[in-house]
This record gives C-alpha cells, sequence and structure tokens, in this order.
C-alpha cells in the first residue's frame, strides 16, 4: 500500500497548523453538539419508562373491562386466579406484582381542597412504597391504618394537614355514583417529581369499598420486573398463556390507525368501538403508554441529523474555500510534484486524504468533547419538584449514545468533507505543471 | 207538631238509621277528602318531572351562576342552554367567563360531548359532571326523571318556610345515577320542588338545593332562581338565575357537534 500520498497529506494539515486547528475545531464543535443530542435522546427514553414503570407501578400491566347492565363499561377485575395462573404458565419471571384500583377524588380539609389522582393498593404490605418513598413525617406503622392515606410534600401544604388529621375524599363510584370517604394522613412523603407530587396512596379494600367494588377486586394488576427492556417480550408470553387459557383479550397487535398515537390508544380505540361479554382483558406495558415519548426521541433525533446538515454546509463552504486558497498557495509545489511524475489522481487523492484527516480528527475530537461535557453535565443535581424530574435518572441528567449512531455521524462528516473538497483537490490535479510552476505568488 | 212527635216516637229506629246514614256519608267524605290530599307518590314525582318538561317543544335559556368558595373571590359562569327533551338532546354553551367562551356540553344519543374550541377537540362527559367550576352539575339543566330513577322510600308532610310540603325520601333503582339517596320537598298546592337533598352512597348529605323562585312559561312552573349549598366542602355555593327563557323552535342544526364547533369561533 502507498503510504506516501497520506504522509505527505498529514504533514500539509500539520503545516498549518493553525487553519487545521479551526477548521477541525468547527468540525468538533458541529459534532459535538449532535452527540449530546443523540445522547440525551438515547437515555430519554430510558429514563421516562423508569420513572413513569415507578409511578404506576409496574413495568407491564393487566387491565379488565366490562359492561354493567345497562351498558356501562366500567375497568375491574373480578377475578384473578387465572390471570395468576397465566402469569405462572408464561415461564416468564417477575420482581414484584401491585394490585391497584385508582380514582380522582377532591380531597378537603377544612375549607381547602384540591383534586388529586387516589391509587389504591395494599399499603400494609407494599413493599415497593418503603423502597421509593422517603418520608417527611408520619410513619411506615400507620400504614395498617384502614383508611389510611399517604400525601405528597406538596398536597399535604395546600391543604395543610399533618399526619393523624382526617381528609374528606369526594369522588364518584365506577358506576358514577357520588361518594364521600374520610382518610387518615399516616405519612407525608417528599416529592418525587412533578408527576409524583401528585400520586396519593390509599387502602385498596378502603378505596374499593367506596367506589362499589368489592373485597378482593382491582382495576389493574402492574408486575415489575428486573429489567425493563424484558416488558415487551414479557408482555407477548403473558398475551399468549392468558389467551391459551380461553380469556378475552384485546389486540396487542391492532394496527395502530391514523387518529391514534400509541398501542395503548389503539387498544382503547378498538375498546371503544366494540361490545363484549364478560370481562375483556388488556395486556400492555409501560412502552405501549409511552410510545409518544418515542416519537419525541425520533423528532430529537431528526433535528440532530437536520441540525448536522446545517451546521456542516456551513463548515463545509469554509473548509472548500480553505482547501481552494491551500491549493494556490501551494500551486508551485503542486507544478513540482507534476513535473517529477507525480499523476493527476495522485495529486487529487492527497487534497482528500487531507480533508479525511481533517473530518476525522474534527470528529473524533467532537465525541471526546462531547463526552467530556455529558460528565460534567451528569454530575448537577436537579431540583426533584422541577418539570424535567422525569427525563432524569434519579435527578440527575443521563446520556447513552449507540455506538452506530456515533460511527455514522462520523461517516456523515467524512463524507461531506470529501465532497466539499473535491472540487479544489481536482482543479489541483487539472493544473498544467508547466502553468503550475511559472505562477509566482 | 203532637202528631209529628208521635210519629217520631212511633219509628226510633228509622231515626238511627237516618242519623248513621249522615254520620257515614260525613265520615266517608272526610275519608275521601284526605285520600285526595295525599296523592300517590309515584303521581307526585311525575307530576315534579313534568314541571321542567317540554316535549314536544324546544327549550332555550340563558343561566348566570354565582359561585362562592371562602377565601376566593365570587366567580360567574354563564351558560345558554338549548334543550330539545322529545330527543333528550341538549346543548349547552358557555359564555362566561371569557377564558372558557365558546366551550360546550353536547348531549347525542347517550353521550354527552364537551368541546374545547383551544384543541379544536371533543373529549367524553357526563351528565353527572359539574358544569365548568361550580356546583351545579349538566344535569340540572335537563330534563329530570326522578318518577324512572327512583323509588319512593317514604312519604311524609313537613314545611319548608310557611308552605305546608311533601317529604318524599327516594332511593336509587340503579347504581347509575348520580345520588344514590335523595330527599325532595314537594310544595303541596301547586306542586312546585322547593328543596332537594342529595345523599352520597354511605348515605352523606352531599348537596341541599333550595328552588325559591318560580316562572309559569307555556303554562308550567319553572324554576328561575337556584340555590346549591355544599354540605361537605362548607361554604361553597353556587346561585344559579334563569333568563331569556323560550320556547320557540329550534333548528335541528343546534343539537349537533358543527353547530357548537361554528357559534365556538
Amino acid at each position: 500500500m502507498n503510504t506516501v500520498l497520506p504522509r505527505i497529506a498529514a504533514r500539509n494539515l500539520l503545516r498549518q497548523k493553525k487553519r487545521t486547528i479551526l477548521l477541525a475545531g468547527a468540525i468538533a464543535f458541529g459534532i459535538m453538539i449532535v452527540t449530546l443530542i443523540n445522547g440525551f435522546a438515547g437515555s430519554f427514553i430510558q429514563n421516562v419508562s423508569e420513572n413513569f414503570a415507578y409511578l404506576l407501578g409496574g413495568h407491564v400491566f393487566v387491565s379488565g373491562s366490562e359492561y354493567t347492565a345497562s351498558g356501562r363499561r366500567i375497568s375491574v377485575i373480578r377475578d384473578d386466579s387465572v390471570i395468576m395462573q397465566a402469569l405462572a404458565d408464561s415461564g416468564q419471571k417477575w420482581a414484584s406484582l401491585q394490585k391497584t384500583s385508582e380514582t380522582t377524588a377532591t380531597l378537603i380539609f377544612e375549607g381547602k381542597s384540591i383534586r388529586q389522582n387516589l391509587t389504591g393498593i395494599d399499603l400494609t404490605h407494599s413493599t415497593m412504597l418503603k423502597e421509593r418513598l422517603a418520608l417527611t413525617s408520619g410513619s411506615w406503622d400507620n400504614l395498617a391504618w384502614p383508611n389510611a392515606i399517604i400525601l405528597s410534600q406538596s398536597v399535604a401544604k395546600k391543604l395543610n394537614v399533618l399526619p393523624g388529621d382526617t381528609v374528606v375524599a369526594q369522588f364518584q363510584t365506577v358506576t358514577g355514583q357520588n361518594n364521600v370517604g374520610e382518610f387518615r394522613v399516616a405519612a407525608i412523603t417528599v416529592d418525587s417529581s412533578f408527576v409524583g407530587s401528585i400520586m396519593t396512596y390509599v387502602q385498596l379494600d378502603y378505596l374499593n369499598s367506596l367506589s362499589g367494588l368489592g373485597k378482593g377486586e382491582y382495576m389493574s394488576l402492574g408486575i415489575m420486573l428486573d429489567k425493563l427492556d424484558r416488558s415487551g417480550t414479557f408482555a407477548n408470553s403473558l398475551y399468549t398463556s392468558m389467551k391459551g387459557m380461553g380469556l378475552q383479550l384485546f389486540d396487542r397487535s391492532t394496527k395502530q390507525d391514523s387518529g391514534s398515537t400509541t398501542p395503548f390508544q389503539s387498544m382503547i380505540r378498538e375498546q371503544n368501538s366494540e361490545t363484549w361479554t364478560g370481562t375483556k382483558y388488556r395486556v400492555f406495558t409501560v412502552d405501549d403508554v409511552l410510545a409518544q415519548a418515542k416519537q419525541i426521541v425520533v423528532a430529537l433525533d431528526t433535528a440532530s441529523v437536520a441540525i448536522l446538515i446545517v451546521l456542516f454546509a456551513i463548515v463545509m463552504i469554509g473548509i472548500s474555500n480553505s482547501f481552494r486558497m491551500a491549493m494556490y498557495e501551494r500551486i508551485r509545489e503542486i507544478g513540482t510534484m507534476r513535473a517529477v511524475g507525480v499523476q493527476r489522481n495522485e495529486i487529487r487523492s492527497m487534497f482528500l486524504y487531507e480533508a479525511l484527516f481533517l473530518a476525522l480528527a474534527g470528529a473524533v475530537a467532537g465525541i471526546i468533547l462531547a463526552l467530556i461535557v455529558m460528565g460534567i453535565l451528569s454530575f448537577i443535581t436537579f431540583d426533584p419538584q422541577s418539570p424535567v424530574f422525569l427525563i432524569l435518572k434519579r435527578g440527575h441528567l443521563s446520556f447513552y449514545l449507540p455506538p452506530l449512531q456515533a460511527l455514522g455521524n462520523i461517516l456523515i462528516i467524512a463524507v461531506l468533507t470529501l465532497v466539499a473538497v473535491y472540487a479544489p483537490a481536482n482543479a489541483a490535479a487539472k493544473m498544467p505543471p508547466a502553468e503550475a510552476l511559472r505562477t509566482v505568488k | 207538631m203532637p202528631s209529628f212527635s208521635a210519629k217520631e216516637n212511633k219509628h226510633p229506629s228509622r231515626n238511627i238509621v237516618f242519623l248513621l246514614a249522615i254520620a257515614f256519608s260525613l265520615a266517608a267524605g272526610v275519608i275521601s277528602a284526605s285520600a285526595q290530599a295525599k296523592p300517590e307518590p309515584k303521581v307526585l314525582l311525575k307530576e315534579v318531572d313534568n314541571l321542567s318538561d317540554f316535549t314536544g317543544k324546544d327549550f332555550s335559556a340563558v343561566f348566570t351562576i354565582v359561585t362562592q368558595k371562602p377565601g376566593e373571590k365570587d366567580s360567574v359562569t354563564q351558560a345558554r342552554v338549548f334543550r330539545r327533551d322529545q330527543k333528550e338532546q341538549f346543548l349547552i354553551l358557555i359564555l362566561l367567563p371569557e377564558v372558557n367562551k365558546g366551550q360546550g356540553y353536547l348531549r347525542e344519543d347517550d353521550n354527552v360531548w364537551f368541546y374545547d374550541p383551544t384543541s379544536r377537540k371533543f373529549s367524553h362527559s357526563s351528565v353527572k359532571e359539574n358544569l365548568q367550576n361550580t356546583k351545579a352539575k349538566n344535569s340540572d339543566f335537563t330534563l329530570s326523571s326522578f318518577a324512572e330513577d327512583y323509588t319512593v322510600a317514604s312519604m311524609n308532610e313537613g314545611m319548608v318556610g310557611k308552605f305546608p310540603v311533601w317529604v318524599l325520601d327516594l332511593r336509587a333503582n340503579t347504581n347509575e345515577v348520580s345520588y344514590d339517596r335523595v330527599v325532595l320537598y314537594i310544595r303541596k298546592d301547586p306542586t312546585m320542588l322547593l328543596k332537594r337533598e342529595d345523599y352520597s352512597v354511605n348515605g352523606r348529605l352531599m348537596r341541599t338545593t333550595a328552588y325559591p323562585k318560580y316562572v309559569e312559561i307555556e303554562g308550567k312552573l319553572l324554576s328561575s332562581q337556584i340555590l346549591i349549598l355544599d354540605e361537605i366542602n362548607k361554604g361553597e355555593k353556587s346561585q344559579i338565575t334563569m333568563a331569556e327563557q323560550s320556547v320557540t323552535p329550534l333548528p335541528d342544526k343546534v343539537f349537533t357537534k358543527a353547530f357548537l364547533e361554528q357559534v365556538s369561533r
């Protein structure tokens, strides 16, 4: 392999250090920005999904729907023994199960009121809450109260309640009747996020009795897995297992029509468009619910490519002009090389090698710079109540750069630089040696 | 005279029969009058329902709702209501507050749609939902159906202010009506609803509604002022006043999504 031309190209780059540093710096800056966007987008969906999985109490969910005698559709799982059997038969492993019921209620205390989403779970035996929530006041022992309620700090502040106080909740039963319940504040938690701050936990049995559900019944089963990326496979095998047991299920593979933006919405649309008898189940993952968040990732990646192209269109004009200037500066050198037998294509290659090295050096420097910036940014701790908390990992920004994406960016830069330099390289190659030698700078 | 007296004395059993006959007829009259005064509970409920029933006609009016909450400034909500009871249709168009102007509720078949002109989208709502941020429910502006939805558990006499009333304790026939128990205070003459108490499923008084003023329209008595007290969140209340009531026929297009979209622009 002829290494002379690459060596001359490298030497030429080193001869003009200032210009090389400026051009490579411009490339590095562009690559750094794009890499940061890609890195952020890479971890965005992971963080959002994990945070939502924690808030919703599972990575995979099973919920049931049935019609009342008058045709009203309600959400309920009355007998979960078949689901438990299907779970066992699916051959998959899970970390924990969470049975929940939900309602939206107005909490009232001494003239102050606030609209809250009440999540009913078995507070007495739930390990998830103890692992995830930090108490500011109250005690875990209070969760044994049959009408216990756990409020976030911000809600407790708005209502001006303390542990031991009794708040009144006004809400509708599953069939739409108005009802009232009294809940005793067992504990107040640190707000884990702006979404976390609107989560309020109550005893499942008490909520069910007020909502018109029977003992042992609930609305949704949350299944927490050891890893988020297993949720799709897990849901598919559970779906197959439940189908095999003869349960009625909403199709998991429903094609998204133009109106629905997530697989979950497709399932809801399917539910709205048909009627059935008995209970029909829905198996879905946190990713199905958050498919719209994935579209944000796609949008971010598309934006990064657009930025890459726009930024480099500007940089490439600079590189093209610089190489044209370099060609005129080296015109007698080119003439000499041509006079001693260097061929046209070799002159062209020499310039292109120079451009390639410049692109590679700039791209590698850009990625290294991006990694340094990512490292610095990930040290910043964000306020738990800030709206960005949901996209953070334990309160910090996190980044994940897929290696293939980084390589793709380097490739794009290399190609664009070669395209930009091709015209001056071609002009240098086509220059008659005698004319080049005669040229006086 | 003596002969007359002698005649009477001659037939004492006839006099007794005559007196008994008078006594029985008087007693029967009293019983009959009493039976007329205590109407059949179901019939009375139907009468109350009929008070606001404009079947065969269209009804429209503007309702102004002033809501008071402790520590907050009074809020004013104004809505124009269009009703076609024949088809159980209604359209509620929000006129005030300015920020919510153009929002609307439309009942189409069994569905109640809420329209938001900002997003230009319809979403599911219910007659059981509160109208905006007030204490009034969408169902307060529609045709009542006590006779169909409830069974009378007891009927007693009582007083509301200086008016004698029938106090009807109603229990829901299904678990899908807004309130499981309702107590109605119905004025005896003329029949008109003066007060209503709504109870939660577990028997707690949630809402008291008073109907102090009525207007007559097309021979029907319609409440022109309604006071709603929130019994759970004490101190919160709404006052509804009705104006511009009319039974002029409305075009069919009024009860369509397209109309709601058009008037909201």
